[in-house]
């Protein structure tokens, strides 16, 4: 659980469709990048990894929900647009096994792809300030930041749902319901109170991004020792 | 998340739902994941939730095994519930029940049919190279989890996993997920070669395994249909929403009655191992 998989019917709908919108938007982009780069390398390494990210997310870790999810090593390996492409393969997959909603893979492409491309830039960034030969303290630190954020994106994306004035309007809003529903068990017009949500996504998160950091920052230098071409291109 | 079971469960099932197309079971799931979206009655959503389990146990798979699956995204809508908590437990049912709901549809979807026959109906609307990503996930998936597997039995066997030294279980663990990497990406790309070689186009050949429409279809059709309109209807007239219960009632009894047929010539569970 470093991230979280939002499920379907808890957002409004023109917050799922703008999340479809952003990420066929980004997803082109990404595939113009990488029919620039070397194409029959990098389809390969983008069926591995996605397979690898899936993998990971079948290992629970600490039960219940906190697996790997190893998205920063994708961003890591692939670079930006190849790992934003693997990312969306996989939300596209996990929906399948209803690990996150079918009608959110928009959104949280976004969330997850995010993670990959901060954590390339972060990546790279530490690098070149911490010049360690290990690897280890850059990638960790990469991919701490980049869960951080990530989550702080999610919970943006839930309060922009819920401070909507669209949430007024019914159909498949936050909590969904109307003001002239007349049914008790149909729910009242609350939406979800956003600080008692964030307190309890950083209260559960830090345990899985500790795991995730030191995993990804374990799994880069153990990668970094027998393929460094993977990490560093440049040595291939 | 047991891949390598549902993707049993999906290539060796024998019910009226595996002899269907992939096409119409995706539709489906669409409308059953479009109902839960516009649905907010706790009873209807709940009667849609009964209904799908009623559907796993026509499928005559392990129907507990199905549940648990489907019931992951439960842990992240009970966050979402416990957020919004007003004191009521109808919003947070409601809230639970939408992602159960939309998470068995899309189970009962991938347990019936296999991936590459869902892939390849999906293939139109998307890119090549996603399609391509897709057909080489599938691919490397149980190849990796192979992989895993052996890994796993390698560092219990070696002692590179035992209890109270999670430090060093978990520096093992990490670098036996690079090696898992690293050993992937050559076979995946002696594959990827080996495709090109052959031919490969970029274009995902479904199997063609069932071809025909049938009765299976119109049987999946009619049921999504049924549940999309119900759903519909409670949302356009909210006088209708009165009727909820009877909906629930109804699918509460074909439950029974299912459960009552399908154990009865004892093949409970287990018609799929013939």
């Amino acid at each position: 659980m470093s991230h979280m998989h939002i499920p379907d019917g808890v957002l409004p709908v023109w917050i799922v469709t703008a999340g479809w919108v952003v990420t066929a938007l980004i997803l082109a982009f990404c595939i113009r990048r990488v029919s620039t780069l070397e194409l029959k390398r990098k389809v390969p390494l983008i069926g591995i990894i996605s397979a690898l990210m899936i993998v990971g997310m079948t290992l629970e870790i600490v039960p219940i929900a906190y697996h790997i999810n190893l998205t920063v090593l994708a961003g890591i390996v692939l670079g930006p647009a190849p790992a934003f492409i693997s990312v969306f393969i996989v939300d596209l997959i996990i929906s399948m096994f209803g690990h996150g909603g079918v009608t959110v893979v928009g959104l949280n492409t976004i969330v997850i792809g995010a993670e990959a491309v901060l954590g390339y830039y972060l990546f790279q960034l530490f690098r070149e300030v911490m010049e360690n030969k290990s690897m280890f303290r850059e990638a960790s630190l990469a991919a701490f930041l980049s869960l951080f954020l990530c989550t702080s994106i999610m919970l943006g994306i839930v309060y922009v749902s819920n401070v909507s004035p669209e949430k007024m309007e019914s159909i498949g809003h936050l909590v969904t319901g109307t003001g002239s529903n007349t049914n008790d068990l149909n729910i009242p017009e609350n939406g979800i109170n956003f600080s008692r949500f964030a307190k309890t996504v950083f209260i559960l998160c830090p345990l899985g991004w500790i795991l995730e950091s030191v995993i990804t920052g374990l799994v880069v230098k153990y990668v970094f020792r027998v393929r460094p071409d993977l990490i560093l291109p440049e040595r291939a | 998340m047991d891949v390598s079971t549902i993707d049993y469960y999906a290539n060796h099932g024998t019910s009226f739902l595996h002899g269907a197309r992939a096409l119409s079971k995706i539709i489906f799931a669409g409308l059953v994941i479009a109902s839960v979206v516009i649905s907010s009655s706790f009873y209807l959503l709940l009667a849609v939730y009964v209904l799908l389990l009623t559907l796993v146990i026509w499928t005559r798979l392990p129907v507990l095994k199905i549940v648990t699956i489907a019931a992951y995204p439960a842990i992240f809508a009970l966050i979402f519930a416990a957020a919004s908590w007003n004191g009521s437990w109808v919003s947070a049912g409601v809230i639970v029940l939408k992602a159960l709901s939309a998470a068995l549809a899309m189970v009962i979807l991938i347990v019936t049919t296999p991936y590459p026959d869902v892939f390849s109906s999906i293939e139109p609307v998307l890119p090549r190279i996603i399609t391509e990503g897709l057909f080489l996930t599938y691919r490397s998936l149980f190849v990796l989890l192979e992989l895993t597997d052996n890994l796993v039995k390698g560092l219990r066997v070696r002692g590179g996993l035992t209890h109270g030294r999670y430090i060093k279980n978990v520096v093992n663990f990490s670098s036996g997920i690079g090696l898992l990497l690293v050993r992937g990406l050559d076979i995946s790309e002696k594959f990827y070669g080996v495709l090109n070689v052959r031919g490969y186009s970029g274009r995902i050949s479904g199997g063609g395994r069932h071809e025909k429409t049938g009765a299976g279809d119109f049987t999946a059709l009619l049921i999504g249909v049924l549940i999309f309109g119900a759903a519909l209807a409670v949302k356009i007239n909210r006088g209708l929403s009165a009727y909820d219960g009877y909906i629930l009632a109804l699918s509460l009894a074909v439950l029974i009655l299912s459960t009552v047929y399908v154990i009865h010539p004892n093949t409970w569970g287990r018609a799929w191992k013939k």
